[in-house]
């Protein structure tokens, strides 16, 4: 009978035992009428025809029994004897269970973040429906006028919405404290179906111009600022130095609409005004900022919906073509076209981040699981063998072939099932660890990680896979056991042949090999991580405290701006402490960057790229408190004013990719304005190059302009602090400083070395667990080469006890054993490098200064695992040749 | 019940099954025992308390394909059919049985 057919009466069994009741009872009755129409009186023929059929339960128990009972009891007893079995081999049992429990753990751990990035729906009310805008071109991103034609015009969808992603400053001046959230439009909470726990949540009549500072906050943010949902609602709430009331708390099951971002505060798209200092970004035709969402009416399909924007579009763009652009940038933005995409998961900055990260992770996680597997195949190998006997003496009192090969994957699956629970426990640790290394200090990631479906239906899937992949071999072959052969095989003298335990050898090599190729991609990754935090990026990176100032809450007047920049300059250098204050617009590898197009006389770029270069404003002083060479001409100074002729300062490289030589001083180029070009600016000085953006950036040309020469300065700065004792030191006297200019100023502290640790930290995120993983790998490699070695020496005590009576020399007994572990190492460093070459592309993206298939990294992991073999198989082969001859021979 | 010469040899009940429905078609089960009791003239009674496990466990093995349905009487009665797998099972018994029969009586007659 089929497993199958078992399942499903165990499911139906009531079905079922009220189908055979039915089935006896009409049996009786006819019997019973047959009787009576042959003259027996009705009490007599029923009682009679009951007599006939014997004891109706013994029956029914009997028939039921077949598919139930018995299939039950059986695995009830395999259960128990499996159990039994692992109880009498604790050792096994242990390194088994902790094998499967890290891999098993490991893959949950990395599957649920995987899950909560990248799969989970929205925590909104029908996330199935909802449908993101984008243009035919794949951008996600749209400016206000159009959002408001849309809305205006739109018949497609009940509901739509627009928003973005905005950090807050939450302090009202002094150092700043962070709260993120969203700028929403009027529709958002309605279109989501989010309901208010307190209060009441924004509408479309919150969202009018020039509207009142409202918020709507989340519940975990009304819980720490203000003790609860009810306590929040009519609190004022200091956003970038602005008041806002709260109006209401959201439900806690909404965790915003950004997955990986926390989302704590939510203001009306039309407060953008307030925010800014004024409407530019809600008139601004070319500023793309906002993601748009709308829940389809119900009976629209996704062609019906696309063919509606279709229609719509020209209207939408006719209505907001930017004013400064010329005929034919016009026509392209008129052509432009929007069609609906699937939202169920929203959108994610996280997501695209650390999507390829993921991937390898999940990658290196299997990887890890494969080798656990082979490790526990390997052990239960040298077990079967080691109990043929016992199957032996079963199988001749009569066990069933098939039942042994249940008996035997029972065994398995139940070990594999302990080591998900145990590997449950460690992911529930592992992916919160996990979570903290994707943070930095400037996001702060909030990801729903509780179990769900999709998680659990995963565990116990690789759990089942796991339990079948190392257990299909040795009960297979526990199935095939001949038994007089397996009771005479424990019979003494012989030598056993070398080609016994192929399978074992070879789990063991595709262990080695496995490893191998975790070993070098955690070499080639971390590798690639020293390179980036050691290479020279063009400046000092120690002894830097970086200070970004924010005018946006003050009162200082834009034209007092730069006097107030000058002024903090001024009281940052008084500081003890401190040698030299640099002021810039970007910093290295800093979270924001700003390139422009060039024109220079006799360039003629090869494309619209080749005309780029990154850009900043700085000040006096910046390349000396970064210590980047000046290598010709001056640094900006006093003489260079609004009023003087521009000037700029520009790096090696822009020197060389512009002008075709490093001596560039008083050549001249114009930066694009749109479609124009600006005043021509004279280079009056050449610096050394640096990474901009990001330490992994090859040299790029970058231009300094003077912050001194800026026409409408800046709402923010950033200064450089260089100091002779630890930056972080004089933070207090920074901050101290910078209120005595005006104490509304919003201030960010940390520094330089760690902006550029953060910049690389999904590196070594990766980096780090590559190398865990890899050293993972090799213990469980150790372990199975121990094993196995360990297992054969004591198999053929025997065969060397006789070697060594008849006068074989330690060293040869040595030699012998380790010969063998160095076959079974070879062949698994060439397979794991045959595999590594092909393999090692994923980590392709993460790799810095080095290729996926260098090969002293290649050559170095083979050469640790060969000496782990040789380590593995030491204290085996020190045992074989210490064996006594006697006592081995006399055994049995 | 005392024993008596007529209780089916154990291991042939599937085949008389299996002919039966073979050669009848749909039945129940009580359809059955009366069937075989009189095509063999009373020298066979089926013992009624293993049929119903013997039709259940060849329902499973896939040789019978069970229904509930409704006799001329009105009465609800489970009614059984042989599939193709059940006629090929027939085959090898009766194949089987064949080679039992002429074993026994040669040994009867020469032993």
């Amino acid at each position: 009978m089929s497993l199958l057919s078992r399942l499903r009466n165990l499911v139906r069994s009531n079905d079922l035992s009220h189908d055979i009741e039915r089935e006896m009872r009409f049996h009786l009755d006819e019997r019973a009428d047959d009787l009576v129409a042959a003259g027996m009186p009705a009490d007599a023929a029923r009682h009679e025809a009951r007599r006939r059929f014997g004891n109706v339960g013994i029956q029914q128990e009997r028939t039921r029994e077949r598919d139930l009972i018995a299939w039950l009891d059986t695995f009830a007893a395999d259960l128990r004897y499996a159990l039994r079995a692992l109880r009498a081999a604790p050792a096994f049992t242990l390194v088994a269970v902790l094998s499967l429990g890290l891999g098993i753990g490991a893959n949950t751990a990395i599957f649920t973040i995987v899950n909560a990035v990248m799969l989970r729906s929205l925590p909104v009310s029908h996330p199935e429906q909802l449908v993101a805008i984008e243009t035919t071109g794949g951008n996600s991103y749209f400016t206000n006028p159009i959002w408001e034609q849309l809305r205006d015009r739109q018949d497609v969808f009940s509901g739509a919405f627009a928003y973005a992603q905005r950090t807050f400053d939450l302090s009202n001046g002094g150092e700043a404290r962070r709260g993120d959230g969203n700028m929403v439009s009027g529709d958002f909470f309605t279109t989501l179906g989010v309901r208010p726990i307190a209060g009441r949540l924004l509408t479309t009549a919150d969202d009018r111009r020039g509207c009142a500072p409202l918020a709507v906050v989340s519940d975990g943010f009304a819980a720490s600022e203000y003790g609860g949902a009810e306590a929040a609602v009519g609190k004022l709430l200091s956003l970038n130095g602005h008041p806002f009331r709260v109006v209401g708390v959201t439900d806690p099951r909404f965790t915003g609409i950004n997955v990986g971002e926390r989302s704590q505060i939510y203001v009306p798209l039309c407060s953008i005004a307030l925010l800014d200092g004024g409407p530019a970004r809600l008139e601004g035709r070319s500023n793309w900022y906002l993601h748009l969402i709308g829940r389809p009416k119900t009976d629209l399909t996704t062609e019906r919906i696309d063919a509606r924007l279709a229609t719509l579009a020209p209207s939408i763009t006719e209505a907001t073509v930017p004013p400064q652009f010329d005929a034919k940038s016009a026509a392209e933005y008129r052509a432009m076209k929007f069609v609906g995409a699937p939202a169920a998961n929203g959108f994610s900055e996280l997501r695209t981040t650390y999507r390829k990260a993921l991937l390898v992770l999940m990658a290196i996680v299997a990887v890890v699981l494969l080798i656990a597997c082979a490790n526990v195949a390997n052990l239960l190998l040298a077990r079967a063998t080691v109990r043929r006997r016992e199957l032996a003496v079963r199988l001749a009192l009569g066990a069933g072939r098939a039942r042994l090969f249940r008996q035997l994957l029972t065994e398995s699956v139940l070990l594999s099932t302990i080591g998900a629970a145990v590997g449950a426990l460690f992911a529930v640790w592992g992916s919160r660890m996990l979570l903290r290394l994707l943070e930095r200090s400037d996001r702060v990631v909030t990801l729903d990680l509780s179990l769900d479906m999709r998680v659990l239906s995963f565990t116990i899937l690789i759990s089942v896979i796991t339990g079948l992949l190392f257990g299909l071999a040795p009960a297979w072959r526990a199935g095939h056991l001949d038994p007089q052969a397996a009771m005479k095989a424990q019979s003494r003298g012989l030598a056993e042949g070398h080609s016994r335990f192929n399978a074992g050898k070879a789990l063991v090599a595709a262990q080695v090999a496995l490893s191998l190729v975790l070993v070098a991609a955690a070499g080639l990754l971390l590798g690639s991580w020293r390179t980036l935090a050691t290479l020279d990026p063009g400046f000092q990176r120690d002894h830097v405290l970086l200070v970004t100032a924010d005018l946006g809450a003050t009162a200082i007047k834009p034209e007092l701006r730069r006097a107030a920049y000058t002024d903090i300059v001024a009281r940052l250098r008084a500081i003890p402490g401190v040698q030299l204050v640099g002021q810039s617009q970007m910093t290295p590898a800093g979270q924001s960057s700003w390139n422009d197009e060039l024109q220079v006389d006799g360039y003629v770029p090869r494309s619209p790229h080749d005309a780029l270069a990154w850009m900043n404003a700085v000040g006096e002083s910046y390349f000396a408190s970064l210590r980047i060479p000046l290598l010709a001409g001056r640094d900006f100074s006093k003489v260079d004013t609004p009023e003087s002729p521009h000037v700029a300062i520009v790096s090696r490289e822009m020197a060389r990719h512009f002008f075709g030589s490093t001596n560039a001083i008083g050549r001249r180029f114009r930066i694009s304005q749109g479609r124009t070009y600006g005043e021509p600016i004279e280079i009056v000085g050449v610096v050394g190059d640096t990474k901009y953006r990001s330490l992994r950036d090859s040299i790029q040309p970058v231009v300094y302009l003077a912050a001194s020469q800026e026409q409408d300065v800046s709402r923010s700065y950033s200064f450089e602090v260089r100091t002779t004792t630890p930056p972080l030191s004089v933070a207090p006297s920074v901050k101290a400083a910078v209120a005595a200019v005006n104490p509304k100023i919003s201030l960010d502290l940390t520094t330089l070395e760690r902006q550029i640790d953060e910049s690389l930290a999904v590196s070594k995120t990766i980096a780090s667990l590559a190398g865990f993983f890899g050293v993972l790998a090799l213990v469980l490699a150790t372990i199975g080469l121990y094993g196995i070695m360990a297992y054969n020496v004591a198999r053929r005590r025997n065969e060397i006890g006789v070697r060594i009576a008849l006068g074989a020399l330690p060293a040869r007994v040595i030699r012998m054993v380790l010969g063998e572990v160095g076959q079974i190492v070879v062949a698994g460093v060439a397979l794991g490098v045959a595999l590594s070459l092909v393999a090692m592309r994923i980590v392709a993206t993460f790799l810095y200064g080095t290729t996926p298939t260098n090969a002293p990294t290649l050559a170095g992991a083979g050469a640790i695992l060969l000496v782990v073999g040789i380590a593995a198989a030491a204290l085996p082969a020190w045992r074989a040749a210490r064996l006594d001859p006697v006592s081995a021979l006399r055994e049995e | 019940m005392p024993k008596t010469k007529n209780d089916i040899l154990q291991g042939t009940l599937g085949l008389l099954v299996l002919k039966t429905l073979d050669a009848q078609g749909r039945m129940h089960g009580y359809a059955i025992t009366s069937h075989i009791q009189r095509v063999s003239d009373d020298l066979l009674r089926v013992e009624e308390g293993s049929l119903y496990p013997a039709l259940h466990r060849m329902a499973q093995d896939g040789w019978l394909r069970a229904e509930w349905g409704t006799t001329e009487k009105n009465r609800d009665a489970r009614f059984y059919t042989i599939t193709a797998a059940g006629r090929k099972q027939l085959a090898l018994e009766e194949e089987s049985w064949t080679r039992l029969r002429d074993g026994v009586t040669r040994v009867l007659r020469y032993a």
